[in-house]
């Protein structure tokens, strides 16, 4: 604890960094039952930018964002590293920003953050939205809350308003979640998100659950409420080509670690690490071009057994000796900042071809990967 | 649904009647010389009369049409005649009824409160000392009602004078809508609300408790901490949903409190149905005991209806399927 930056430190250091996750680790359970889901991830969002964090089911994003933002239920512990989030304080005159260390906060301090800066949009919005109270309550309950002086009806129209915003007519306010379809609910979440002008919004697969079309309906317009607002946002997803939009910037996790952080074109144009490559080949890809999907053979580890090597190497086309015995790290790759945590790129002349595309020839990724065919399913 | 459920009440009321009429018209041999035989002689007209019409001999008519002259009769209110009271049946229960239905509906009430908002906190504070209530409610509610009557009858009532006991209200007041009045009517109704209450408590309290926990995993109560909503409101965005389980059994609990509360009446004193009913058996009195099982039956077929009712506006999602 001792060695972090003090508020002040950080505020400069780091002046468009809003949320800053250091060294994290979140396990499930404890003492000899603990199950590692999140281990030392690093992660910084900056200033209304887009973090996309990728990774197949069970790789601790969830985990990662709950424990983040202290809405980890138990047998969730956060057993290290710190989170520092960065606002505009509405409370100062002079509107300075802010830095409040998010593991320490008080329980009056964190409700007073919560959804007026950090909101959040779950998978299933059917369950995240209450089925006994209607739409329009859910708006007033959260603007009456944070926004006491708010009048009834400036409440009401603040809702009508946050609801044009995502395309849906205010006579929604009456109805109940049942009542509308899937991608109305959705809208409603990304609506209530927005209704407090957050500094960050946190969406957790919000599209998994709708069907294609509707899907990209939502990415757009969050990519083009995200630029008309300037919020910044997480955006997790396991479909990678769902982030190449709207992302600045992708972190793909694997077994609770951060494997590959790249800027989105780079990452997607030109994948580094085996498993960033395996989740572009098993995800349909941006333009019109029809190629095979493959699938990355096997499963991802039981986080419950020691890991040795790499968590991934079990799996992996191109693992040898080392990664059995090892775990990489994370770390710098190039002049472009973007990171690995992958053996392979220690001897340049060794990286197999499919991990050293440049990020120019971007975009076509998938139909030039035969690679690691050999572990189709 | 609200129809479906209601179109069932009136079956049921219907089976509930018809086995009514019938039931005595079924016994064997001849009961009515059997019960003017223990009337020990002072029979009167009207007795033989009322117990005539009550088992339908003498009528010359056939089972239909007196199934359609007991219709008639209970639609315009009269019940027959009581055989040892020699009063008709129907007022006796109208002063008696009412303090059974008060004593049950307030007993109902109050228990489903308690009940619920002791388990809405045992629930969301889990785990807690608070864990302690529950083997003390479970307690209680397995000791018979009669049994738990008596004994705070006998500890705090006839011993700690704590409460007034036997009858509904003191003799020293006149009845009526003043306010000695009711507050000797509530002074008086605490023991046997407390010893209903103590005894179904229970049920809705472990039912809630359940339910909270189930919800507390629920997504939009993780959503209602998200938004920074005061800890009350996030209890209440739980609560709101696990009372619907408690509600939907209402109905069915009625049924068995009513069964309790005649003992507790019995114990109590209490000048309602429960005693009514006790003589009734006791003598034999036919009339009576029709008129009380199917004032009881209604009386819980109505509750039933607006347990239901309650249920349907509360749950916004069975207005829906009502629709489709
Ligand atoms: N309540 C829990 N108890 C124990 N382990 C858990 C619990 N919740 C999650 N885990 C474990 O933590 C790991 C990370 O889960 P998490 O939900 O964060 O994954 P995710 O990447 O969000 O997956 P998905 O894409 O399916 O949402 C998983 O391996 C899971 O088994
Ligand atoms: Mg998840």
């Amino acid at each position: 604890m001792s060695e972090r930056p003090t508020t002040s430190e950080a505020t400069t250091l780091e002046d468009d960094t809003v949320l800053a996750i250091e060294d994290f680790c979140v396990d499930y359970g404890w003492g000899d039952a603990a199950v590692r889901a999140v281990n030392h991830v690093n992660l910084s969002v900056r200033r209304s930018r887009v973090l996309g964090v990728a990774g197949e089911s069970g790789s601790g994003k969830s985990t990662l964002v709950y424990a983040a933002t202290r809405l980890l239920r138990p047998p969730g512990v956060i057993s290290g590293g710190h989170v520092s989030l960065t606002f505009d304080d509405p409370t100062s005159s002079d509107a300075k920003r802010r830095t409040v260390d998010l593991l320490a906060a008080t329980p009056s301090e964190l409700r007073a953050i919560r959804w007026s800066q950090v909101s959040i949009v779950l998978q299933s919005a059917l369950n995240a939205l209450n089925p006994v109270l209607r739409i329009g309550h859910e708006f007033d309950e959260v603007l009456s809350t944070h926004r006491p002086g708010m009048k009834k009806a400036q409440r009401r129209e603040r809702a009508a308003e946050l609801l044009s915003l995502v395309g849906l007519n205010a006579d929604r306010l009456a109805r109940f979640p049942h009542e509308l379809s899937g991608g109305q609910r959705q809208r409603v979440m990304i609506a209530l998100a927005l209704a407090l002008d957050p500094q960050l919004v946190i969406m957790d697969e919000p599209t998994t659950a709708l069907d294609v079309v509707t899907q990209r309906e939502i990415v757009n317009e969050l990519a083009q409420l995200r630029a008309r607002f300037g919020f910044s946002m997480i955006f997790i997803t396991h479909d990678l080509s769902l982030l190449v939009e709207l992302a600045d910037d992708i972190a793909v996790m694997y077994a609770g670690n951060v494997v590959e952080w790249a800027p989105a074109n780079d990452l997607y144009g030109a994948p580094r690490h085996p498993y960033t490559l395996g989740l572009l080949n098993s995800s349909p890809p941006l333009s019109g071009e029809r190629r095979e999907l493959v699938g990355i053979a096997g499963s991802p580890p039981d986080l419950s057994q020691p890991i040795a090597g790499c968590s991934f190497h079990d799996r992996c086309p191109f693992a040898f000796e080392k990664c059995s015995s090892q775990a990489p790290e994370l770390r710098v790759l190039d002049d472009s900042g973007r990171k690995v945590a992958c053996w392979l790129h220690d001897s340049p002349a060794d990286v197999p071809v499919a991990l050293r595309r440049r990020p120019r020839d971007a975009t076509r990724v998938g139909a030039q990967t035969p690679s690691n065919a050999e572990g189709v399913v | 649904m609200l129809l479906r459920r209601l179109s069932l009440y009136l079956v049921t009321a219907w089976v509930a009647i018809t086995v009514n009429f019938l039931l005595p018209r079924m016994m064997p041999g001849n009961p009515v010389q059997q019960l003017i035989g223990k009337l020990t002689g002072q029979v009167t007209v009207q007795q033989v009369r009322a117990i005539e019409l009550a088992f339908g001999i003498g009528l010359h008519q056939n089972l239909w049409d007196q199934y359609i002259g007991y219709w008639h009769q209970l639609l315009v209110g009269n019940l027959g005649v009581s055989i040892t009271l020699s009063t008709p049946v129907s007022s006796v229960l109208q002063s008696a009824v009412p303090w059974t239905i008060g004593l049950i509906g307030v007993s109902t009430i109050l228990s489903f409160l308690v009940g619920t908002v002791t388990g809405t906190l045992l629930g969301w504070f889990r785990g807690s000392r608070l864990d302690s209530l529950i083997p003390v409610a479970t307690f209680f509610q397995a000791v018979p009602y009669f049994f738990l009557g008596t004994v705070v009858l006998l500890v705090f009532g006839s011993n700690l004078h704590w409460f007034p006991v036997l009858g509904a209200y003191s003799q020293s007041v006149t009845p009526g809508w003043h306010w000695d009045f009711v507050f000797s009517l509530v002074r008086y109704g605490e023991l046997p609300v407390i010893t209903i209450v103590l005894s179904s408590v229970a049920g809705w309290m472990l039912g809630m408790r359940n339910m909270m926990i189930t919800m507390i995993a629920e997504d939009f109560v993780l959503m209602a901490v998200a938004k920074g909503l005061p800890r009350r409101k996030v209890i209440m965005h739980a609560a709101r949903n696990a009372v619907l389980p408690s509600v939907a059994n209402l109905s069915l609990a009625i049924g068995l409190v009513v069964s309790g509360a005649l003992l507790v009446e019995l114990v109590f004193n209490y000048p309602g149905v429960g005693d009514l009913l006790l003589q009734a058996v006791l003598n034999e009195d036919y009339p009576l005991i029709q008129g009380i099982f199917l004032v009881i039956t209604m009386t819980v077929l109505a509750a039933n209806l607006l347990a239901d009712v309650f249920y349907f506006v509360l749950d916004p999602r069975t207005r829906t399927e009502a629709a489709v």
